[in-house]
């Protein structure tokens, strides 16, 4: 069967604009993720989180968007898109092809104006702009009028595994012939809305997260958005190509709402699920982007399920260190890190690391390292016990 | 794409228990509410923390899990679940200043809760995912199931289609003109010359596999369009037909999303005009409202339909010369951007 190749890729997070910013933020060990946020609640200056500095005028002059109602979800998803477009080569003409499609995912959508919703709602008189885009699809469905895209266009929500599931998507309508290229990914951005419920769950830390680390307190709500352009390998002749995407999987942990089950089901299944798709043996594994949120119950339990399958896992760490959870665009942010550990064959440290867990001792990588990379695993787990695993491979 | 074996539909008609097609209840205030059953073989603590959307997936879930094989997968389509329990904590969230919250709705809010409640309440650790692209986000999960099937060609899924009329989106709506101004009765919702509709909800189910054997019915085609243009609509529509349909063959039926907005008029009167003397034309949204995945209680009624029997009465718009309901296309459409045609052939 036709591989699936990765030919274009944007990203904007707390570390960076691009994916070359992104990735330099990566190599230096960057945590964009500070005490405050721009947006008005209580917990600002109490909590740290993972914002993307620039505010919503300016990057609605960065992308020339004029129109009103557009939210600062939709913004960041744009920014990213354009820069992974470009990145492929994309032309207009491909763009509006029916057989190219157009996956996103969200789990906050236009939410993140969770005061301007309350208040269109109780004022009918008087509604804003945005009253038509708070729900998930208003930002694909603005980012397809703006590309005028013709093909199948979807938006997924299985919260923080969201735009994994997106990837493993549009990889499975150009396998099955239902399009030719697929720009795949996700976005989310804070919100008081997200801030407030993870809150009530107690699983946010008033610390920096620290994955993996014995003494983890729980994890940082970040900001951002990535896409990757696939196209299958028989269409790439010539053309710059930075990965393929060789596995992956979806399997349900089918256990708790909001927690992972003990020995990681879920997880294990995801996981295995995707080796097998790569025909790949679990020592083939060179690298794990983790799903490493900082929690008590994520980490111990992806760490089990880590040593169930694999034994002596391989070298792994989380990047949410860098950018906080960004939830719905977390698998897509991720992706693109794995892919550039392939690029540039180079493994990334995690941050504020200390001592592992006692139950399971498994030790992230801590210190930037040149190595032979030829498969990344990718992880994400959400709430509803929504669990993906990707593969990506060096395409060579 | 595949065979649809088994469903169950919750709406706000007799779809459920005992199926009563020439009965048609009236809307209220506009709205027509789906009709919650008493249900069974789920724990009543568990019941009560689910939002109406999560109740009425999970009870036509659970009867097509409880009587069939257990799927290899879920693949649902919403919209708008879990929007009821995001507009109960960011009430909370406002209303007592982001202090003291219980994170109960919160972690029921997120889209997911229908599909993953199901996963949990079955122990399915299957495929799970949730397709939320308004009006297109059925049709998105019949997309997805349907290349499962190609992957996998001996698994069985379940796929459906589940939305709430939400408090907060129905207002918003409603002073953005998509709702009818004046009381207008889901009886005479096609009479009107004015523009909006009324709302609804509901659940549909189907448990579908690739074994054509004592299949229910054939879903043989799906396309979806993003366009505003009906001149483009029906030109798609006419290049669908010819793509899907054998010559010489005809549509039997086709059921249209026709909403009762007079704006919609002249794109559902240039669909309808690709089909000659023999198609039945009938409509659905009178029964069960409009809302996002209202094209899945479309698809439980073309399953549901018998072949050789005249449709009810309210449904009709023209009697077409051939009697009989074996293929049906669906055409069903969302605030005019999102368009969707789904083409089914009956066996039963």
């Amino acid at each position: 069967m036709n591989r699936v190749f990765i030919t274009g890729m944007g990203v904007i997070s707390a570390i960076g604009n691009s994916v070359a910013e992104n990735q330099l933020g990566l190599l230096h060990g960057t945590c964009g993720i500070t005490k405050g946020t721009r947006l008005s609640t209580r917990y600002s200056g109490l909590l740290p989180f993972g914002e993307i500095a620039a505010n919503d005028e300016a990057l609605k002059e960065i992308l020339s968007v004029t129109d009103p109602g557009v939210t600062r979800t939709t913004l960041l998803a744009l920014h990213a898109c354009k820069e992974a477009i470009a990145d492929a080569g994309l032309t207009g003409a491909q763009l509006l092809s029916p057989d190219t499609a157009f996956i996103g995912a969200t789990t906050v959508g236009g939410m993140c104006l969770m005061d301007e919703l309350y208040n269109d709602a109780n004022n009918p008189a008087n509604n804003s702009a945005f009253a038509p885009f708070y729900d998930c699809a208003s930002v694909n469905m603005y980012l397809q009028k703006y590309y005028r895209l013709s093909g199948i266009v979807n938006t997924i929500n299985t919260a923080c595994s969201s735009s994994a599931n997106a990837i493993m998507y549009g990889a499975r309508l150009l396998r099955n012939g239902l399009a030719n290229r697929v720009i795949v990914g996700g976005v989310d951005s804070l919100s008081r809305f997200t801030i407030n419920g993870f809150n009530a769950l107690h699983i946010l830390s008033d610390e920096h997260c620290a994955p993996f680390d014995k003494d983890r307190k729980g994890l940082n709500l970040g900001e951002g958005a990535a896409f990757l352009v696939l196209e299958k390998e028989a269409d790439t002749n010539g053309k710059k190509v930075y990965a393929a995407l060789s596995g992956y999987c979806n399997s349900n942990d089918a256990y708790h709402p909001s927690s992972l089950s003990e020995n990681g089901d879920g997880p294990f299944l995801a996981m295995n699920g995707a080796l097998k798709m790569a025909g790949l043996g679990s020592t083939e594994i060179d690298f794990i982007n983790a799903h490493g949120t900082g929690t008590e119950n994520n980490d111990e339990v992806e760490s089990r399920a880590m040593i169930r399958l694999f034994e002596e896992p391989p070298a792994f760490a989380s990047t949410k260190s860098n950018t906080g959870h960004t939830l719905g665009a977390s698998g897509a942010i991720e992706a693109v890190y794995s892919v550039l550990n392939l690029v540039n064959q180079e493994v990334y440290p995690a941050l504020h690391f200390k001592e592992p867990i006692l139950a399971t001792r498994l030790t992230p990588v801590q210190v930037h390292t040149k190595k032979q990379v030829r498969h990344v695993m990718s992880n994400s787990f959400g709430f509803g016990g929504n669990c993906s695993s990707l593969i990506f491979s060096k395409a060579g | 794409m595949f065979f649809i074996h088994q469903t169950s539909c919750i709406s706000p008609q007799e779809t459920f228990s005992n199926v009563k097609m020439d009965l048609l209840h009236v809307s209220v205030h506009n709205k027509l509410l789906a009709i919650e059953p008493a249900y069974t073989g789920v724990a009543v603590g568990v019941l009560r923390r689910m939002g109406k959307a999560s109740r009425i997936g999970m009870g036509t879930a659970m009867r097509l899990i409880q009587e069939g094989a257990a799927p290899d997968g879920l693949i649902i389509g919403t919209a708008n679940g879990g929007m009821e329990e995001s507009i109960r904590f960011l009430k909370q969230i406002i209303e007592y200043h982001e202090d003291m919250l219980a994170p109960g709705s919160f972690v029921q809010s997120t889209a997911n809760a229908i599909a993953t409640q199901l996963s949990m309440l079955t122990k399915n650790k299957g495929y799970n995912i949730t397709h939320v692209h308004k009006g297109l986000a059925f049709e998105n999960a019949v997309i997805d199931t349907a290349m499962l099937l190609m992957e996998n060609p001996g698994n069985t899924y379940l796929l459906g289609g589940v939305d709430e009329i939400a408090s907060y989106n129905y207002i918003i709506e409603h002073t953005a003109g998509w709702y009818k101004k004046e009381y207008t009765s889901n009886q005479d919702l096609y009479k009107r010359n004015s523009a909006g509709t009324i709302a609804g909800e509901g659940a549909a189910m189907f448990l579908v596999n690739n074994k054509k054997e004592q299949a229910i019915a054939e879903l043989t085609a799906l396309t979806t369009l993003h366009s505003t243009d009906k001149e483009l609509i029906s030109g798609q529509l006419k290049a669908f037909l010819k793509k899907n349909v054998p010559s010489g063959e005809s549509i039997n039926l086709f059921l249209t999303g026709e909403n009762g907005d007079a704006r919609d008029a002249d794109l559902v009167a240039s669909c309808e005009s690709a089909f000659g003397n023999e198609t039945t034309v009938a409509r659905f949204k009178h029964m069960c409202g409009e809302y996002p995945t209202a094209s899945a209680f479309a698809l439980w009624l073309a399953c549901y339909l018998p072949i050789d029997q005249p449709l009810p009465e309210h449904m009709l718009k023209k009697q077409g010369t051939t009697n009989k309901n074996r293929t049906v296309l669906i055409y069903n459409y969302h605030k005019n951007v999102q368009h969707s045609f789904m083409l089914v052939t009956k066996f039963k």
